[in-house]
């Protein structure tokens, strides 16, 4: 096999071996980009306060038998982003849970953060007070608009940043309002681009010395794949709208039903080639040379009488025949998968996109590695998350070099904490 | 101009379209990325939009902004001896990123493999759309089928419609942050240990990357999660709403609870009998969305948002293209770029991706198509101007 597995936790080195990150992070965009780095063999310490579990890790599948009955720990999406990772709860708002993460950041590489951006100043820890403990500190920070500006304070989750970046204009039925795509699109988005940025600034620290400070404002990021349409408002006046299935320029292009219910086959044709692939796939091959669907622009303004006949043929067939069948002919064509599908399809499966992973709690369920495999099994998952506290007596004892008696004390008075409050 | 993140690197980029922006993203890191591009050009040039709708092969919008800051090579891969001046480029370069069809590569003898003989710490990302083996590596595909097959396309819509595509190439994109994540990853570790690797990146991958908890929801509810418009598909009844896109005057709105105070839906829209709908939110759903249009319907997006954003209730405004361009926050930011260009007229275009406060983010145009053969075919091949002048006479280079 030319793409072996990947090479487990102690399977030899990976990349990022050595890197320590402290990831103070909420909701999904910071625990992504957290999520590459542990999976790539950084050392990731979650950081946590007492009170930041919320409403949204609510209703959670029953423990494990045997497993103690923390509910808190059973949040099925959180223990997918913090796989692989370590887990220790301070409270940063006590002078000595400051102190305490302050000499964390002495020993660390990379400080991850993603809450408003009053939060790290508020605490006293921001960039200034990181650098003056470890001045090779890299910070990332990833506000939902930026540090400055008139939005800088205002808050948001990935979804609601889609609707400033013309995401959700541009999403939907041309006939309906403005929509969403799938669950997030976003979150991951932001998070890859903040790994990406902050390994480049990890390799530029170790050339020359340097740490920096780096500010991914979410919003700015998405913006770069808006920009087809951005750039089309000065380039031409044209403001872009909401498309629906069709293609700015390819025809025909859509999803056509299939037999069943809620079943549907994609179909993308990009050239005059597959155009008369897949009239000759459906039993129209006279029409493959009719000038009236000859070329791009004129199929493109004839789509719609098109439609009915792909649509009569695909809607003889499963959508999975109706993929294979016409890529077979040479024809770009995608069975629209539901999820139960997705975790049941070959490529995947042959991929190992999804990897099954044993959490002491939960038990086994899967986690979606990111999107590449390596020659040298530098690809997959860390391992499991960690449990509340998971990881308090390294972090606290070995990391900082607190005594016993000293973490004792920190847990009496509430800045170390062995499971959420309130 | 202080050095970028990348300094010092040289990649090769060899992908078109959309999977252009991992290129992009390292450019603008600071990486000397040139392009090599087939004699036609990248076909990412002949992508709409165009200025005055007028096809040229400098003034596609996606081109200036998917290839700023890289140079331009075009070597003709079809001729041996094309493929001799690549093989050449890569021994004098630190990493190469292509797109093309699973088996191109290797059917012109220059694969990872052969490539890795020469340059053995060579670090290599391929980004295709179902992956370079497997039961659909022969397969043909495009954003809309990457999504489909995903599982993301199902769970983009509304139930009582068919599945929509989100907008353009945001997939394929993706998938070309995971492409540049992996070769910068892949170069760390070559630094570290002296190995190069190859990345066999999928965009069918990036897109289930993208659905975030459903595979969860699917594992251990055994639920099947359906489009449901703008709204999170969390079913739990406790979970916080809303997460969703309502009408008002003139516009749209982005709705979203405060996720730790669910109650503060109730104090922004009070009088409507809201509180207790909200200690179940997502189980009462349908009747909120009911409450919230009947406040929202005489109050603009600006002033929706801004009303709820003083409570701290994350609400934001549904922007079209032509109000973010003229958005004061991004104005104040200086986000958007122009980037004067020979030949494309005056455009405003996304800037920096990131803010690095000590490697700045590289912003400068895109390159034309073979602006850079000559330049770097005698400064990093060591070639002559007359053996440059041969080649371009065989057809060879451009």
């Amino acid at each position: 096999m030319t793409f072996p597995p990947a090479a487990g936790p102690h399977g030899g080195t990976r990349p990022l071996t050595g890197v320590r990150v402290l990831e103070l992070t909420t909701a999904v965009a910071g625990p992504i980009a957290g999520c590459v780095f542990a999976d790539m063999g950084a050392e990731v310490i979650k950081i946590e306060g007492p009170r930041a579990r919320t409403a949204a890790q609510s209703g959670t599948p029953p423990p494990v038998e045997g497993a103690p009955d923390h509910p808190y720990n059973r949040a099925p999406f959180w223990n997918e982003l913090h796989r692989g990772k370590r887990h220790v709860s301070i409270d940063l708002a006590q002078p000595e849970g400051r102190a305490l993460f302050l000499r964390l950041v002495a020993h660390s590489d990379v400080v991850l953060e993603n809450f408003s951006p009053r939060v790290l100043g508020g605490l006293g820890i921001d960039y200034p007070d990181l650098k003056a403990v470890k001045p090779d500190i890299i910070l990332t920070s990833m506000p939902a608009f930026g540090k400055t500006g008139p939005y800088a304070l205002r808050g948001s989750y990935g979804p609601g940043i889609d609707a400033m970046s013309g995401l959700s204009h541009l999403t939907g039925y041309p006939d309906r309002g403005p929509g969403k795509p799938a669950q997030f699109y976003l979150d991951q988005s932001a998070g890859l681009t903040a790994a990406l940025t902050t390994v480049a600034a990890l390799r530029h620290r170790n050339r020359t010395g340097e740490g920096q400070y780096i500010e991914l404002a979410m919003l700015e990021g998405e913006l770069q794949l808006v920009a087809p349409a951005l750039m089309d408002v000065k380039m031409n006046g044209r403001v872009q709208s909401r498309i629906g299935n069709r293609h700015a320029w390819h025809a025909p292009h859509g999803v056509y039903p299939c037999l069943g219910d809620d079943r549907w086959v994609a179909i993308a044709i990009e050239s005059d080639g597959q155009w008369r692939a897949l009239a000759a796939a459906i039993g129209h091959a006279a029409l493959a040379d009719d000038p009236r669907y000859a070329t791009e622009p004129a199929r493109h303004a004839a789509q719609h009488d098109l439609d009915p006949l792909i649509a009569a043929w695909t809607a003889e067939r499963s959508h999975l025949d109706a993929m294979h069948e016409l890529q077979l002919a040479g024809v770009p064509a995608g069975a629209v998968l539901d999820v139960a599908e997705v975790h049941a399809d070959p490529q995947f499966e042959h991929r190992g996109t999804l990897v099954w992973v044993d959490h002491p709690e939960l038990g086994r369920f899967p986690h979606t590695r990111t999107a590449w495999r390596s020659r040298r099994g530098h690809h997959g998952v860390a391992g499991p998350a960690p449990v509340f506290g998971e990881g308090t007596e390294y972090v606290v004892g070995t990391l900082a070099a607190l005594t016993n008696a000293e973490l004792a004390d920190l847990e009496a008075n509430g800045t170390v904490a062995r499971a959420p409050l309130g | 101009m202080p050095d970028g993140a990348l300094s010092g690197l040289r990649i090769l980029d060899l992908t078109q379209g959309s999977f252009d922006y991992a290129g992009r993203l390292l450019a603008g890191l600071g990486a000397d990325v040139i392009k090599v591009e087939p004699l036609t050009g990248d076909p990412v040039r002949g992508m709409p939009p165009f200025p005055g709708d007028t096809p040229h092969a400098e003034t596609s919008a996606r081109h200036l902004h998917l290839n700023a800051a890289k140079r331009s090579v075009v070597i003709d891969l079809e001729s041996e001896d094309g493929r001799d001046a690549l093989r050449r480029l890569v021994a004098n370069s630190d990493a190469l990123i292509e797109s093309f069809a699973p088996g191109y590569l290797a059917a012109r003898g220059i694969a990872y493999d052969d490539l890795a003989a020469l340059k053995p710490d060579l670090v290599m990302a391929s980004v295709t759309h179902f992956g370079q083996d497997g039961p659909y590596a022969g397969y043909q595909g495009a954003e809309i089928v990457d999504v489909a097959l995903g599982g993301y396309l199902k769970l983009t819509g509304d139930a009582d419609r068919e599945p929509v595509k989100p907008y353009d190439d945001l997939t394929t994109e993706h998938a070309a942050v995971h492409a540049a994540a992996a070769v910068v990853i892949g170069l760390f570790h070559r630094d570290a240990t002296g190995e190069g690797d190859w990345f066999d990146v999928a965009a069918i991958d990036a897109a289930l990357f993208l659905l975030g908890g459903v595979a969860q929801i699917h594992h251990f509810d055994g639920a099947i999660p359906v489009r449901h418009g703008a709204r999170l598909m969390f079913n739990n009844p406790r979970y916080p709403y809303p997460s969703t896109i309502r009408p008002c005057l003139g516009g749209f709105v982005h709705a979203h609870s405060n996720n730790r105070d669910a109650q503060l839906l109730a104090v922004l829209m009070p009088g409507l009998g809201l509180e207790e709908l909200l200690d179940t939110p997502m189980g009462n759903a349908d009747a909120i969305d009911e409450k919230m249009d009947e406040w929202l319907a005489d109050k603009s997006k600006f002033e929706a948002v801004r009303r709820a954003q003083e409570l701290r209730l994350p609400f934001t405004e549904v922007l079209t293209p032509e109000e973010i361009l003229a958005d004061p926050h991004l104005a104040a930011r200086h986000f958007l770029v122009e980037l004067p260009h020979p030949v494309a007229p005056p455009s405003a275009q996304p800037g920096a991706a990131a803010i690095m406060t000590g490697t700045p983010w590289r912003h400068e145009r895109a390159p034309l198509l073979g602006e850079h053969t000559d330049e770097v075919l005698t400064t990093v091949l060591g070639l002559e101007a007359v053996e440059v002048a041969a080649l371009r006479e065989r057809g060879v280079i451009a």
